[in-house]
């Protein structure tokens, strides 16, 4: 929960990047998530997580980077695992692994620093229908609302003398039922109440609404953009055409 | 009972919930915790309950610290309602529900079956033993949240906003309950906005301010204390009110409404 709420969850900044066009953010979480992919080395992985963390820096989050890549860790270490027992080789489970950690931040370093409203904006961007951006936006901003609520639902349900951490497996499994079915009915609940409110405010009247804000690019997130694009472009030829290959 | 020794709790964005605070409830008593939204009522009751520890001091439950022992474990002497029932509701019977906590508690199966069938009965939902707990009203679940906590019989009872949701007739029912559990010998502790509801129980007031505690006392002498109640945003009971605008007027405030129409109809003599 603490890992989805800190590497995912957004928080108010006043950094250069979080003022930056949310457009131009996802643009260079895309870059960054497809060097990811096209990396063949542990030195380029070890350059890309390293611009990564300066990215972070910038952004004043390096610390809910760095602990989301730590807790990252744990999921790609079992990756790692898998890898090493069924191929044998060290440098290919540790690309993959670590791989894994590298994509993780790349979308967090988007979700942590934009904020639902500017999410939107974004996919608005792409033309895509109102509902869908509608769901998935409050889908985003309903996270935090839904880790509070399971925050309560476990302390309600420990007051009443259920014990999380007790027990083999599947009991711990089974200990779950008492949080998760309160969470799914609350979830519903709410989500029925949220949708009366907006038809009551008049949600799909028009087929366009207007929108209070209208982003418009600045000479600073146009220059930003083509910085990353160029910078993409260095770092995918210098990939490709200048450092060695350690392994297909 | 319960003792808090200079607690200070900071939550994980930095809000100070709690700042020093001191307090000791006796066994018996029946305490309200007043204040404002943020006041750092709620995370009171978590440290009393263990399922928050302090950053610094101690809270101690019938001389057990909190801090090494689990909430399961002082859970069976300390029972709390919290304020939303939808957060604990889940069993596919409202004596399912009830039974929950008794089975965590290794309560036997005969055991288990009494004490369901006197909390049903003492909150009128025994109409509703086999219905979802999922399917009753807004003051249903309240009061089978309070079934729930007081089936098993805890030392320490705990109530964080018992009246949201509770029609006039709830409400004097659950101060009844409230009466009967504190002459029953339990103690008491009852978080609320609802200052008329609290007034004629006349509990001991504890005024939470931004995390601390800015008035401690008994409810005929705290409630008097404008200034203190509009510092810490709480609204003065009306019958205490009415009392300090009386120009010929009893030694003490009235603790009901009978009791100043009687006063009134006495030709003023005191009550």
């Amino acid at each position: 929960m603490m890992w989805l709420s800190g590497g995912f969850v957004f928080r108010r900044g006043t950094s250069r990047y979080h003022r930056l066009d949310p457009r131009v953010k996802l643009l260079i979480s895309v870059l960054m998530f497809v060097t990811t992919l096209i990396v063949r080395s542990l030195y380029e992985l070890a350059f890309v997580l390293a611009f990564m963390v300066a990215v972070a820096a910038v952004a004043t989050v390096l610390r809910r980077v760095l602990r989301t890549m730590m807790l990252t860790a744990l999921f790609s270490a079992f990756i790692f695992a898998v890898n090493f027992i069924v191929t044998g080789n060290l440098e290919m489970s540790l690309l993959y692994s670590l791989r894994f950690v590298a994509i993780v931040v790349s979308t967090s370093l988007f979700f942590i620093t934009t904020s639902p409203d500017e999410l939107e904006q974004v996919m608005k961007t792409f033309r895509l229908p109102r509902d869908v951006v509608f769901a998935f936006v409050t889908a985003v901003r309903f996270i935090p609302v839904m880790l509070l609520d399971t925050i309560q639902i476990m302390d309600a349900q420990k007051s009443r003398g259920l014990e999380l951490e007790k027990g083999n497996i599947f009991r711990r499994v089974r200990n779950m039922i008492p949080i998760l079915i309160p969470l799914v009915v609350n979830s519903v609940v709410r989500s029925g109440e949220l949708a009366e409110a907006m038809e009551s405010r008049a949600y799909g009247a028009v087929p366009q609404p207007t929108s209070l804000v209208e982003y418009r690019s600045s000479l600073a997130d146009k220059a930003v953009a083509a910085a990353a694009v160029v910078t993409f472009a260095l770092v995918a030829y210098s990939f490709y055409y200048v450092l060695p290959v350690h392994f297909p | 009972m319960i003792e808090l020794r200079n607690v200070t709790f900071v939550h994980q964005n930095g809000v100070k919930a709690l700042d020093g605070v001191s307090l000791k409830i006796d066994s018996g008593e029946t305490v309200a915790v007043v204040g404002e939204n943020g006041a750092g009522k709620t995370t009171l009751v978590k440290h009393v309950t263990g399922l928050l520890k302090p950053a610094s001091g101690d809270v101690l439950v019938d001389g057990q610290s909190t801090s090494t022992t689990s909430t399961a474990r002082i859970s069976r002497k300390v029972g709390v309602a919290f304020q939303n029932p939808d957060h604990q509701l889940f069993s596919e019977s409202v004596e399912e529900e009830m039974a929950f906590a008794l089975r965590n508690f290794g309560f036997a199966p005969q055991l288990v079956e009494e004490r369901v069938k006197w909390g049903l009965e003492l909150f009128g939902l025994e109409e509703y033993r086999k219905s979802s707990p999922l399917v009753l009203s807004g003051g249903e679940k309240k009061r089978l949240t309070l079934a729930c906590i007081l089936a098993w019989d805890p030392e320490v009872v705990i109530l964080d906003e018992p009246t949201v949701g509770q029609d006039s007739i709830q409400k004097e029912r659950l101060a009844e309950t409230i009466k009967m559990l504190s002459s029953a010998g339990k103690t008491v502790v009852v978080v609320s906005h609802d200052i008329e509801f609290l007034w004629p129980i006349q509990p001991r007031v504890v005024v939470m301010k931004a995390g601390r505690i800015v008035g401690d006392g008994p409810a005929a002498t705290l409630m008097q204390d404008r200034e203190l109640l509009d510092s810490a945003r709480v609204v003065q009971p009306q019958l205490v009110s009415l009392h300090q605008q009386l120009t010929k007027r009893p030694e003490r405030p009235f603790t009901d409404a009978l009791e100043a129409r009687r006063w009134l109809e006495r030709g003023k003599r005191t009550p």
